[in-house]
């Protein structure tokens, strides 16, 4: 394949990509159609900002975030159900019943593992060692800034763990598992390794919760952002949006078999800090996964990780040994 | 012949008979075959279904067993491991009887334990940091009541302005997380991965009668 170029890389070489918004298929159908899938994200996104903007104090509370990001995915799973983007992604009972497996995890026994270990708690034993004073600038702030520079600071650290991830093969090991997924759908996001579930969790945007409410939207931004990483549903997402926030698209191309390709796009929510870096690509990508597409089973997914790490630890002092055994001593 | 090939996870004849449980993941079926249809014929035409990425065939006269590596999401047949096709003639013409086996169901029958324990644990280890959470909740309360009240902080102007609710005056710090030790998601999940089972039960063995049926009958 001869690939594209992009800077001064050559994406598609391996598998075939798309790259450039003006080669990626647009919505099709009547007009209604199009409207809906043209404004359906942004609304959302103004409506939850409106909605956690105002919320009396008795509403705007983790449980109605938790009762409305459910209620959101499983709006977002009907979508995908009547309007697939690909065939080729198309949900299966056991694809469903695998990544509710791994959204189950996280709801209940990594939720636990990270109450002791995870970055929360280390955010809030700081916390607790400073003075509420000392942050007075950052909470004076209006609390749609506030509720910005959580999310950018939570997507900064995401970006960084997730390009180290991608560089690093000790971080890539976890996380290599999350790239066998052959098709993106709404809870993908979730399948992986519980390590790297565990790490990718990881962040310091949770220390500038001092205002719950401007917390809670972030989240909320978050949300209504991030949600569409992985789904099998077209959007016409405006310009402002595709150039600002990371898009099915971007994340696709993340996921493509071309591993050029899935060097890129490694935000959570704004693709804007991938442009920083130089590391963002617009296209997309229908071929998912790894070696050539094989879709890991569950036992290989808990283990990979392990086995190939042993694996590359074993094959390191093999080598080693070798070459102690040939090297000629210099006289 | 027909027997010449077996379901290595069948387990025929061992000291327990699976037989009475193994209707969770293991799917019995058959499909009534045109007159005068080969299982020659009948196989050719489930090639195309059985012709997918990690999967291995091995005939044996009347018989078919199929096995698959990691199927791909979009193998039709993915939710089965293995499976024995026989073509045998009825007393009203040829059928195809099949019997499949599928790791996938099984675990999702099991999945609900698995939950379940994870309520367990979750109550457990809620018990565990009971003392401790107790006791950083009577620290946190006397902080507090050390604290002046000015510690509330201010609103900015613009958020005043546009009319967003003040915040709580008590500087009440909702955990945004809600309450880790609580065993409900657990048991959401457990029943949400029961009622799977069940759909996945039906579903599936209709839809590989309805798979079979249109490859054994369609259109040449």
């Amino acid at each position: 394949m001869e690939g594209i170029r992009v800077g001064k890389r050559l994406i598609g070489t391996q598998a075939p990509v798309t790259v450039g918004w003006e080669n990626i298929p647009r919505v099709e159908g009547g007009p209604v159609k199009r409207l809906f899938f043209s404004w359906f994200q942004p609304t959302v996104l103004f409506a939850l900002i409106l909605f956690w903007y105002y919320a009396p104090n008795s509403i705007a509370k983790a449980s109605t975030a938790i009762g409305i990001g459910i209620g959101f995915r499983v709006f977002l799973l009907g979508l995908e159900f009547f309007f697939p983007r690909h065939e080729s992604w198309q949900l299966t009972w056991k694809e469903v019943t695998t990544d509710l497996f791994y959204v189950g995890l996280g709801y209940t026994v990594l939720r636990l593992v990270d109450g002791f270990i995870g970055s929360d708690v280390m955010v809030g034993a700081i916390q607790d060692s400073f003075h509420w004073k000392s942050f007075d600038w950052f909470t004076g702030l209006p609390i749609l800034l506030q509720a910005f520079i959580i999310s950018f600071i939570f997507d900064f650290g995401q970006y960084w763990m997730h390009r180290g991830m991608h560089n690093w093969y000790p971080l890539w090991l976890p996380h290599s598992v999350h790239h066998y997924i052959t098709q993106l759908n709404i809870n993908k996001g979730a399948v992986g390794n519980p390590i790297e579930l565990f790490l990718i969790g990881l962040g310091i945007g949770g220390f500038f919760d001092f205002v719950p409410r401007a917390f809670l939207l972030a989240g909320a931004i978050g949300l209504a952002v991030g949600s569409y990483q992985h789904i099998n549903v077209r959007f016409n997402s405006p310009r402002w949006w595709r150039f600002l926030f990371h898009t099915t698209e971007h994340h696709s191309l993340h996921h493509s078999q071309d591993f050029e390709a899935t060097r890129s796009n490694y935000t959570n929510t704004y693709i804007f800090i991938d442009r920083m870096f130089g590391t963002c690509i617009d296209g997309e990508a229908e071929l998912l996964g790894m070696e050539g597409g094989r879709r890991m089973g569950l036992r290989e997914q808990m283990t990979f990780p392990f086995t190939e790490g042993w694996r590359a630890i074993k094959g390191k002092f093999a080598r080693q040994g070798q070459d102690e055994a040939t090297a000629v001593p210099a006289e | 012949m027909s027997n010449a090939i077996a379901l290595p996870s069948a387990r025929h004849g061992s000291a327990m008979n699976l037989r009475f449980i193994d209707w969770i993941w293991h799917i019995r079926g058959s499909v009534d075959l045109p007159p005068g249809q080969t299982s020659e014929e009948a196989f050719a035409r489930l090639e195309p279904l059985l012709r997918q990425p990690g999967t291995s065939q091995q005939r044996g006269g009347e018989a078919l067993r199929f096995t698959k590596i990691d199927p791909a999401s979009q193998d039709k047949l993915a939710v089965f491991e293995n499976g024995l096709l026989q073509v045998e003639q009825d007393s009203a013409g040829p059928v195809l009887r099949y019997h499949l086996v599928s790791r996938a169901l099984l675990l999702c029958f099991l999945a609900p334990l698995l939950f379940l324990a994870f309520a367990q644990l979750t109550i457990a280890v809620g018990q565990w940091q009971k003392p401790a959470a107790e006791a950083a909740a009577k620290a946190k309360t006397d902080k507090k009541k050390d604290a002046k009240k000015d510690d509330v902080r201010p609103m900015n102007p613009i958020d005043k302005a546009l009319g967003a609710p003040a915040p709580e005056k008590d500087g009440k710090k909702p955990d945004r997380k809600g309450d880790k030790y609580s065993p409900t998601s657990a048991y959401v999940f457990a029943s949400l991965f029961a009622l799977l089972y069940v759909i996945g039960r039906i579903l599936e063995a209709r839809l590989v009668k309805a798979r079979l049926r249109k490859s054994l009958l369609g259109a040449e």
